[in-house]
């Protein structure tokens, strides 16, 4: 009887020992579990396009965010292998080579990227025109040629978006006259960056930053609660100091610039750059960089190429009167920003630039 | 259920005896020097990544003087580090971008058409704390 | 070996698995990072039973609870197979060279050290295959381990005693 008491008393204290461990383990397990699960941000750059894409996303998990940028490149990829003007395979190459021949049917996104660039053309009454290819490539930037004014004269009759025929229940493109040429640099990275953001927040990601060159889409906040910080370059940088000429804070929004740094070369003092007046196929001098500020990428792309060749005058006009956001640098030097911008955006002090209200 | 301690002549030493105290102290101090030892060694944004491709390629430190030839999409870039400052002193490349960025302390250079990307880790935070990304 | 043992280890491998198990549900900020409370069991056998019954129970534990964990023969197996032989015979070894020195404490924290230093060193050439991130890691590991090991070493030693003084009565 004894024997059999001592017995349950131990077999308790055990019990005891075992239910102590449990609650000190447990503890002691919750807090380490809730040390690392910090929001942190995941960056990861590849050379995609032709150009540098950076890809942010904020996340408590390597795993989550990796997979998540993982899948926007092969996104941004996978319409590189649509609308690449230089590869032959591309479906843009499919619509180029049958120009004046035949319609192309297209997958959804090429379709709706020429739509969108069409909606652009219209609103700046053909300042930006997708067409405009059969011009761009008389122009050599590598190698520094300027083409002959006869052969720029010459193919003016190719550019025009209003030879662009969509058949919006077929999802086919044509190209009326032979000849003509469709070259998407001025769109389809700021609708890459659209498409890569729309498919981090499928993969779960609240917030996120994608950089397609200069076109940027930043959706949801930092993990210190702020919104993100985007440097507009300054088109006449001198040293590391000052290459940063304003700063803005965005959310939800997209911004791409338009520079005539970016590609150039000088000839006798006259700074020859990429960005082509689809009316005269020569680099439009109104501008020296036009950035713009909309919901979508697919929407700042195109109008900040389209503002730099209207020039900043006729920019501004129609920046208010769409309701958009933007901020000039004019031939002079002078910053011009619109109404709703002001307060927004810090203008950084650099040399040579004008603050004009 | 029985149990019997076998063993008992090995008399087990009950509670803690001088030298576990001994050893709790020498691993703390282990530990411990042992961080202060990595923070030393290892100090954060001191080492060069490159990735060929969007894929790494090498990881090289900051402080040790180095030059590297990368192989890329069109040929060789090659790569030096001096004074914990890294350039791109040959490019296969047309129009030598990466060359003319010289020598750079923090952040990337990137050779577009050679897929070659040199990224200073650690040191991108750094500045990133200001502006996230840049437009133009 | 005679019956008796055969029960003993199969019932101290009951508990090492259904502890190594349970842990395993936990979440730890790094992989293969673990409280080592099964050690606790291999402790207790170690020094009650003797070197053969803890290497049994340890190998017996590993085994079996990776078939119900379901990473048998994976990467995660062999590091715990890896950490859980080298310090079991680590504790071993002391235990039968230097009997009186350590107490269960010092004991379990020979058996976290070794622990840690087998994965790291199974990490090193099966996976990482640099130096830089295991040095890294190390002193998060040894100070981890250090803590956790004590506060096994009480639990197992309150073990070891609340077992001796049943036998004896």
């Amino acid at each position: 009887m004894k024997e059999k008491l001592k017995v349950k008393s131990s077999k308790l204290e055990v019990q005891k020992i075992f239910l102590l461990l449990a609650t000190c383990y447990l503890l002691l397990a919750t807090v380490s579990s809730c040390v690392p699960q910090k929001e942190k941000v995941y960056r990861k750059s590849k050379i995609l396009m032709d150009t540098l894409i950076t890809i942010s996303a904020v996340s408590d998990s390597g795993d989550k965010a990796d997979l998540a940028i993982e899948k926007a490149f092969s996104e941004i990829e996978k319409l590189d292998k649509l609308l690449n003007f230089f590869s032959d395979k591309s479906e843009l190459s499919e619509i180029n080579k049958n120009a004046g021949k035949k319609a192309v049917k297209v997958s959804p996104e090429t379709f709706e990227v020429i739509e969108r660039a069409i909606y652009a053309s219209e609103k700046t009454g053909g300042a930006f025109d997708v067409t405009i290819g059969t011009e761009i490539t008389l122009w050599d930037f590598h190698n520094k040629v300027k083409p002959e004014d006869k052969a720029i004269r010459e193919r003016l009759s190719l550019v025009n978006y209003k030879g662009i025929l969509l058949n919006k229940r077929a999802s086919s493109v044509y190209l009326n006259k032979k000849g003509m040429l469709i070259d998407l640099g001025g769109i389809a990275k700021g609708y890459a960056a659209d498409k890569a953001v729309e498919v981090m927040k499928k993969k779960g990601i609240k917030s996120g930053l994608v950089s397609v060159a200069g076109d940027i889409k930043a959706f949801g906040l930092k993990p210190d609660g702020k919104p993100w910080k985007i440097g507009i370059k300054n088109p006449r940088a001198k040293n590391e100091d000052d290459e940063i000429m304003a700063t803005i804070e965005l959310t939800d929004m997209a911004i791409s610039t338009s520079g005539d740094y970016e590609r150039y070369f000088i000839i006798e003092g006259k700074r020859y750059h990429h960005i082509l007046n689809p009316k005269t196929g020569y680099p439009a001098d109104g501008c020296r960089s036009v950035s713009i500020i909309a919901k979508d990428g697919a929407i700042t792309d195109p109008f900040s190429t389209g503002i730099f060749t209207l020039g900043a005058e006729k920019g501004m006009k129609l920046l208010e009167e769409m309701g958009l956001d933007g901020i000039i640098v004019d031939k002079d030097g002078k910053i011009h920003t619109t109404s709703n911008l002001r307060g927004k955006i810090e203008i950084r002090g650099s040399q040579g630039q004008k603050r004009n209200n | 259920m029985r149990l019997e301690v076998r063993r008992g002549k090995k008399e087990i030493t009950e509670g803690t005896t001088v030298a576990d105290k001994l050893l709790i102290v020498a691993l703390m101090i282990i530990s411990l020097s042992g961080f202060i030892f990595i923070k030393n060694v290892f100090p954060q944004g001191t080492d060069v990544r490159i990735e060929v491709n969007g894929k790494s390629a090498y990881r090289l430190p900051l402080n040790t003087d180095t030059t590297i030839s990368v192989k890329g999409v069109i040929g060789d870039t090659v790569v030096e580090i001096k004074n914990r400052k890294v350039r791109i002193k040959e490019s296969p490349c047309p129009n030598k971008i990466c060359i003319h960025n010289g020598w750079v302390d923090r952040g990337a250079i990137v050779c577009l058409p050679n897929k070659v990307m040199v990224f200073i880790g650690g040191s991108e935070d750094r500045q990133n704390k200001t502006i996230d990304a840049i437009a133009g | 070996m005679q019956l008796q043992d055969k029960y003993r280890i199969a019932l101290l491998s009951a508990y090492a698995i259904a502890i190594h198990s349970f842990e395993n549900l936990l979440p730890t900020p790094i992989p293969w990072l673990r409280l080592g409370i099964a050690n606790i069991i291999t402790l207790a056998t170690l020094v009650l039973y003797g070197f053969r019954s803890a290497m049994m129970v340890t190998l017996i534990r590993v085994i079996l609870s990776s078939i119900f964990i379901g990473t048998f023969l994976g990467p995660g197996f062999i590091m715990s197979f890896g950490g859980g032989v080298i310090s079991t015979l680590a504790m071993g070894l002391t235990f039968s060279l230097l009997p009186r020195l350590f107490g269960p404490v010092g004991l379990s924290l020979i058996g976290a050290l070794f622990h840690n230093i087998a994965q790291l060193f199974l990490a090193y050439v099966l996976f990482v295959q640099k130096l830089e991130p295991i040095l890294i890691v190390s002193p998060i590991l040894i100070l981890l381990g250090t803590i956790t090991g004590v506060v096994n070493g009480f639990i197992g030693g309150m073990l070891i005693k609340n077992i001796v003084k049943r036998s004896n009565s």
